[in-house]
């Protein structure tokens, strides 16, 4: 057979079928060890459209999952089915696959059009339908007037933009994007967490990972939360939530004046405690999160207040792990 | 056809994709252009040498002493002898015959006598210019003293039990004794820098270190770095991966070594000697070096690229492997049919090579042992460049015609390349990418 320099025709690799009866992404008894570490054990679940957010701290074991979801890791025990298929023998099931890996590192010396359009022709897909299906994408994550830019001179939350650009150009079915709001400023951020809830809505399956809660609270409700390997919760976040409000919990702002803030804040009924770290920056201890989380947005602005930073610090997700698995935090 | 969806035109869509890819990822890295500037550097001192072996005379030696004048009556011993005069009575010189002969300068009796190495008749080789022994003064046995009944001629004898299994130069006392060491010179320093060159320079030299440094990492170096994510996460084997990356790899050292070739072989066609402003009977000998160096690259690019994704210090396994096939050229020079051969890159290469030369010059072995034997007189040292020529020379050791020495070597080059690619495709498929 002849190859095809001009890359012009249309064709279409040979059709993969998946298998219908399975979940997207199926885990049978996975363990994934290396020596003695079990950095997953013994996982069975299985998901399938809507957006799940998989929640751990650092080494709970949300990359290994993504890893033997694409067939990066071989599990070392259990069985992993992507589309029905074991994706460590078989790498057709990502032709309906978008993959965002957590590595910082990029190609630097390619354009984002280049960096998406290269690997779409991966695909199978002409340079030419690469190209349109690239800017597509690019223009879906607010990338579009970058496209000619060299991914070297972006910022953080440019670059992660562009690698779920990548991701997507394939119209992919399942979409997995690990830790895709790290490092990103809020205006980024808040893109992403659109992006991602654009693509619920429209029916595909999105597994996303953070190790914040707050992050996950504002992208879904369905989420699974890991620690050391293990399968602690899944399922619905308000049932978590419920739970989650009856356990203290700290809010920080960094503003110009913490202390004025700080004299608005006091009188809501949900805090209990506050105290000042340095000058711009205020902690709030209340027992009721959610309600003052959603009412604190009014009462700065009501004030005039000047904020840069709203952030619920990590021991959120501690607190609830430690509530889960009984230890207390 | 043509526009029949088959899983060939996704396939070749892949490795058009990431063999450009990998092309271009290699050209924004300074190393390569190191590499290859390094490797043009090398090449072009070395040619700088055999530039200046060609600009330089080469002293002419009166191989066979007759331009010395024994009788010290002005007439060289090479002109007394033509005359029948006694060379070593002063009162018997040709200038005492009717007509009187002036004597001629002695250097015309150096370099008088060359190698006649075309005038091929009937199995018998040279001729004698000074006359020394067509001189009516001889009689025909005299002038037949190698017995093949050819008078006045040089006769080589195949290898055999009598001489020691190499090839024996007889001639005619007074034939092709005094040859001119600076055609000879040049001819034999020629080729046996154009076998240098092509052996040392580009097969081993370039054929080695250009995929050392810049394939072992092709695959490797993106597992390390984790960009190799992207491409993994894609409906694409990984032993395609592979193969592709060493397409895009060869997209641009194929180009690099043919453009190097042609450039050497331009240079040594102007420079080298020939009737002609050019040395047109080169080409066949610079196709089998470019021949062999490609496939070479390509052996050794499939080769360090499965090391690079065995370990991550790949080049630390590499490089015993480019010392092993260090010493396999070497052991070509000496023993081209050495068995052990057959287990390197290098032996293979170096066949296509020796069958090229001989291909293109039928008379090499020949050249060697004329300017090994130096004109036959007793006191002669092997002229210069013929030692060089028959260090860099060789037969092609399978025994098998030219031809059929260069498919077979072919064959095997692409066997040891398919081995290595499907040996590093399942490798690579066994890896973890973390």
């Amino acid at each position: 057979m002849m190859p095809d320099p001009t890359q012009q025709g249309k064709a279409e690799t040979k059709e993969w079928k998946p298998d219908v009866d399975m979940p997207v992404v199926y885990f049978q008894g996975v363990s994934k060890s290396y020596g003695r570490i079990h950095a997953l054990s013994n996982i069975t679940l299985g998901l399938s459209g809507g957006v799940t957010g998989i929640l751990g701290m650092n080494g709970a074991g949300k990359s290994t999952m993504f890893k033997l979801i694409m067939g990066k890791l071989k599990p070392s025990a259990g069985e992993v089915r992507l589309f029905g298929t074991d994706p460590w023998k078989n790498p057709a099931p990502y032709v309906k696959v978008g993959f965002v890996p957590e590595h910082e590192k990029m190609h630097d010396w390619m354009t984002a059009l280049d960096f998406v359009s290269t690997f779409a022709r991966l695909h199978g897909m002409t340079r030419d339908h690469a190209e349109k299906e690239a800017i597509r994408v690019l223009d879906f994550v607010g990338l579009s007037d970058v496209v000619n830019k060299q991914i070297g001179q972006f910022s953080k939350g440019m670059r992660q933009r562009t690698k779920i650009a990548h991701a997507l150009v394939n119209d992919p079915e399942l979409i997995i994007l690990d830790e895709p709001l790290q490092g990103c400023d809020p205006l980024a951020r808040t893109t992403v967490m659109n992006v991602i809830r654009e693509l619920g809505k429209m029916g595909r399956t999105v597994l996303v990972s953070s190790h914040i809660l707050s992050e996950i609270e504002r992208i879904t409700e369905q989420i699974i939360i890991l620690h050391q390997g293990k399968l602690v919760a899944l399922g619905n976040l308000h049932a978590i939530r419920e739970r989650l409000d009856e356990i203290p919990h700290t809010i920080r702002i960094v503003g110009d004046d913490a202390r004025s803030l700080a004299k608005d804040i006091l009188d809501h009924p949900a805090v209990f405690g506050l105290s000042f770290p340095s000058n711009t920056e205020l902690l709030i201890q209340t027992y009721h999160f959610g309600s003052l989380h959603s009412e604190l947005p009014k009462l700065i602005v009501k004030n005039g207040h000047r904020v840069t930073l709203i952030d619920n610090p990590d021991d959120d997700l501690e607190s609830l792990l430690g509530h889960l698995t009984g230890g207390g935090a | 056809m043509s526009d029949k969806p088959t899983i060939w035109r996704a396939l070749d869509r892949k490795a058009m994709a990431v063999a450009e890819f990998t092309l271009r990822q290699q050209r924004k890295r300074l190393s390569t252009w190191v590499v290859m500037g390094v490797g043009f550097l090398a090449m072009a001192v070395l040619t700088m040498f055999y530039i200046d072996s060609m600009m330089r005379d080469y002293d002419a030696i009166d191989n066979d002493g007759d331009s010395s004048d024994f009788d010290m009556d002005g007439y060289p011993n090479g002109q007394e002898v033509l005359y029948g005069t006694d060379i070593l009575d002063p009162d018997s010189h040709p200038g005492l015959l009717n007509p009187s002969i002036p004597p001629d300068d002695p250097s015309k009796w150096i370099n008088e006598d060359d190698f006649d190495i075309e005038s091929l008749a009937s199995g018998s080789y040279g001729y004698d210019d000074d006359g020394d022994c067509r001189t009516e003064e001889k009689t025909a046995s005299q002038q037949d003293t190698n017995s093949n009944n050819i008078p006045c001629d040089v006769r080589i004898t195949e290898p055999s039990y009598y001489n020691g299994f190499s090839t024996a130069i007889l001639s005619d006392r007074g034939v092709d004794e005094d040859p001119d060491d600076d055609a000879y010179a040049k001819e034999s320093i020629h080729r046996a820098f154009v076998l240098a060159l092509g052996k040392f320079g580009f097969v081993f030299l370039i054929g080695i270190f250009v995929p050392l440094f810049m394939a072992t990492g092709l695959v490797r170096d993106e597992m390390t770095s984790g960009t190799m994510h992207y491409m993994l996460s894609k409906p694409i084997a990984r032993s395609e991966v592979f193969l592709y990356r060493i397409l895009g790899f060869l997209g641009l050292a194929w180009p690099y070594m043919t453009g190097m070739v042609v450039l050497a072989a331009l240079v040594t066609g102007f420079f080298g000697p020939s009737d002609g402003f050019f040395r047109f009977s080169d080409l066949g000998v610079w196709m089998a070096v470019l021949l062999a160096s490609l496939l070479a690259v390509l052996v050794y690019a499939m080769l360090f690229c499965l090391l690079g994704v065995l370990w991550k210090h790949g080049i630390i396994l590499a490089l015993p492997f480019a010392a092993w096939e260090l010493g396999m050229i070497l052991t070509t020079l000496g023993a081209p049919d050495a068995a052990i051969l057959r287990f390197s890159v290098i032996g293979w290469a170096m066949n296509i090579v020796d069958a090229g030369a001989a291909l293109a010059w039928t008379d090499t072995s020949l050249l060697i042992e004329l300017g090994l034997w130096g004109g036959g007189s007793n006191n002669a040292e092997p002229l210069t460049g013929s030692l060089a020529l028959q260090i860099f020379a060789s037969d092609s050791g399978l025994g098998l015609t030219p031809l059929v020495t260069i498919v077979v070597s072919i064959c095997v080059m692409l066997f040891q390349a398919a081995t290595c690619w499907f040996v590093g495709g399942a490798l690579f498929k066994s890896k973890e990418i973390d």
